[in-house]
């Protein structure tokens, strides 16, 4: 099995959740991806747990047994801990990412999900480095935040406005598998699951400007679970 | 229950009406004694004073032998009840009364203890020579009684009538209390369709009666609603729900051959998603309808709103062969939930999309019908929908012979029907010679 590490570390989640039956898939599905995971099923006990001890990230579930999972992200903060948090909602709560993401998790996951998805998100917050800077370069490409520039081999490559937000998204996630729906969350702000192809017309049009007519891809299709962005 | 009447706001009212009006008609009452009383008295010294003058005139004419018979008329007078005294020096000479000690002016005298006091007035007609006339206070006192009298009859009458009308008006308040009471008993047992009885009055009771009937009408509207969705899911989700069980069943038949079962597994995730995804969308339906994201509207320019859409669809369409055109003229705000309205739009497009064949046209339209509105018009040139059926594509869960081919779950027009309800904007199918067009018409934002 693959370890997650950071140096020789294995990385370390603590996961919040009193369905125990959830809380053994998830825990499954994240061990199987080589993190170590340390489980809570109740509210005060995860938030004591957390305070206690440096996890690399916290997976919460919105509802919880003598603390919800909302006011425990809120007390962590207030506590002055930056430990990403990833919240686990239940489904379709339209004011639950708005909530969630103010209430200072790092990101939210509406259930049920795919394992792919859960994944995804969870690598996404732990890893979530060089988020601020304005230049970005992943092999030959590089991205100006600032003047909304991108170039490929010192080309430069003519974007949408939305495409531009999609690549970027894309680069900052480098390396790492970014979902459909973290696309739709992130790149086009949708707020529901649309019925057309809308991720997938797009990334075909940013692979037709980034890609064609240079010698290798940067944008790979990752089956079942979504696209990665990649100098191999 | 009879005690129940005294709880009832109108006993309550009849008997602050009978209290103030028992007040007031003894003061009345002791005003009208009091006025009878000085009337009668002014009466009897008025009187005597009229006898004492002509006694005078008597005696100064003709002495007191005069005065003797004018006495003896006065007092033989048929119906007379006047009382008379003559006294010279201490000694009755003429008259009804015994000899009294003379006072002058008007004089209460007791003759004696069985006898009723008598009211008039004395003067000496000579020195030594004293005369009185009077009559007894009895005519007085029985009138003054016989007027209390009355006046306490009449008392107690309204006594009684308030009474009885507060027993009467409370009964009729308690009536139809109990009868809305009733209706309210029925309604809880089940009878959704029973109404609070109305007498068409137009009282407090009344008014109150056909509000209250105003919101069950609403909630009853509410529970159709909901019982035809929880009807709808069940018929709707059996034939998913039936799919995912086939996937399944052929998942573990073919469980030797691991590319077969791989992808009835597949087949089986995409369908429970799919299950999933209607739950979502109807959650999000109820969520919307409740109208709770009202509070975090902001002004929104369509304009910009339109092109983020195009921009998003393009793609999509140029993929399907489909072209989308955007025309917008005049910029105009209005005040919405930008997630919303993304969706709202994105649906109708998606539609537009999903259910026309290759090389339709999709136009997206800012119009201005008519000050502080402004309407955003969705068309294509597809094959458009029968008139007959255009009334039910934005009921939940219906979706077109034709369109059961494609995704969706029949839910998209419930959702921007209720998202448009939301920003108190209409949706309209407009009448077109070619294709459908979806017209969502929004006051504009004052700006």
């Amino acid at each position: 099995m693959k370890r997650q590490q950071t140096g020789k570390r294995t990385l370390r989640l603590l996961l919040i959740e009193d369905d125990r039956e959830t809380s053994a898939f998830v825990t499954e599905a994240l061990e199987g991806r080589g993190y170590e995971v340390e489980r809570s099923f109740d509210g005060a006990d995860g938030l004591a747990m957390a305070e206690a001890d440096n996890y690399d990230a916290l997976v919460v579930d919105r509802m919880l047994p003598s603390m919800d999972g909302l006011t425990l992200v809120q007390l962590l903060r207030a506590h002055g801990r930056h430990v990403p948090v990833l919240l686990l909602t239940t489904m379709s709560g339209l004011n639950d990412r708005v909530e969630g993401l103010e209430g200072g998790a790092d990101d939210y996951l509406a259930k049920p999900f795919a394992t792919a998805e859960l994944l995804a998100r969870v690598t996404a917050i732990v890893r979530r480095t060089n988020g601020d800077a304005m230049r970005l370069t992943v092999g030959d490409l590089e991205l100006d935040l600032f003047n909304r520039i991108a170039q490929r081999n010192g080309k430069h490559v003519d974007l949408q406005p939305q495409e531009f937000r999609l690549l970027a998204y894309l680069v900052r996630n480098a390396g790492r598998v970014v979902t459909r729906a973290m696309l739709l969350e992130h790149v086009w702000d949708l707020q529901f699951d649309p019925r057309t192809n809308i991720v997938e017309t797009h990334i075909s049009r940013l692979r037709g400007k980034v890609d064609r007519g240079f010698s290798s891809e940067l944008i790979h299709t990752i089956r079942g679970a979504g696209y990665m962005l990649r100098a191999d | 229950m009879r005690i129940r009447y005294f709880h009832t706001e109108g006993f309550r009212l009849s008997a602050i009406y009978a209290l103030v009006f028992a007040l007031s008609a003894f003061s009345i009452g002791a005003v009208v004694l009091l006025i009878n009383r000085h009337a009668l008295r002014d009466q009897i010294i008025q009187s005597s004073s009229t006898d004492l003058e002509a006694m005078q005139r008597a005696y100064d004419q003709e002495g007191i032998r005069e005065v003797r018979e004018v006495i003896g008329q006065l007092k033989g007078a048929p119906g007379a009840s006047e009382l008379f005294l003559l006294q010279k020096d201490g000694q009755r000479i003429a008259g009804n009364l015994p000899a009294v000690s003379p006072q002058l002016g008007v004089v209460e005298l007791r003759p004696s203890a069985q006898r009723a006091r008598v009211l008039g007035v004395g003067r000496n007609l000579a020195p030594g020579l004293y005369v009185f006339s009077g009559s007894e206070l009895t005519h007085v006192r029985r009138v003054q009684e016989q007027i209390q009298q009355t006046l306490l009859w009449a008392f107690l009458a309204a006594l009684l009538l308030s009474a009885v009308g507060g027993v009467l008006v409370s009964r009729s308040f308690l009536s139809r209390t109990d009868a809305m009471a009733r209706a309210c008993r029925a309604i809880m047992d089940g009878n959704l369709k029973a109404r609070l009885p109305v007498r068409g009055t137009r009282d407090e009771l009344d008014r109150l009666a056909a509000t209250v009937n105003e919101m069950l009408d609403r909630i009853a509207v509410l529970m159709e609603n909901l019982g035809q969705v929880t009807n709808d899911i069940a018929h709707d989700l059996r034939t998913p729900v039936t799919h995912l069980r086939q996937r399944l069943e052929y998942g573990r038949r073919d469980s030797a051959d691991p590319i077969k079962s791989e992808a009835a597994f597949d087949a089986a995730i995409e369908k429970t998603d799919e299950i999933l995804a209607m739950f979502a969308a109807l959650l999000r339906i109820v969520q919307i309808e409740g109208g709770g994201r009202r509070a975090a509207f902001t002004p929104l320019g369509i304009t910009a709103l339109l092109e983020q859409l195009r921009d998003m669809f393009v793609p999509v369409a140029e993929a399907a062969n489909h072209s989308i055109f955007l025309e917008t003229g005049e910029d105009a705000t209005v005040n919405g939930d930008r997630a919303l309205l993304v969706q709202l739009f994105s649906n109708l497009i998606e539609n537009a999309i999903l259910h026309t064949p290759d090389g339709t046209a999709i136009w997206l339209r800012l119009v201005h019908p008519a000050p502080g509105k402004v309407a955003v018009i969705v068309a294509d040139d597809g094959p458009g929908v029968p008139r007959e059926e255009q009334s039910k594509i934005f009921r939940r869960l219906y979706r077109r012979e034709a369109s059961r081919t494609t995704p969706g779950y029949g839910l998209g027009l419930s959702v921007v029907a209720a998202i448009a309800d939301l920003h108190g904007a209409k949706v309209e199918i407009e009448p077109a010679s070619r294709g459908l067009s979806v017209r969502v018409t929004f006051e504009t934002a004052a700006s």
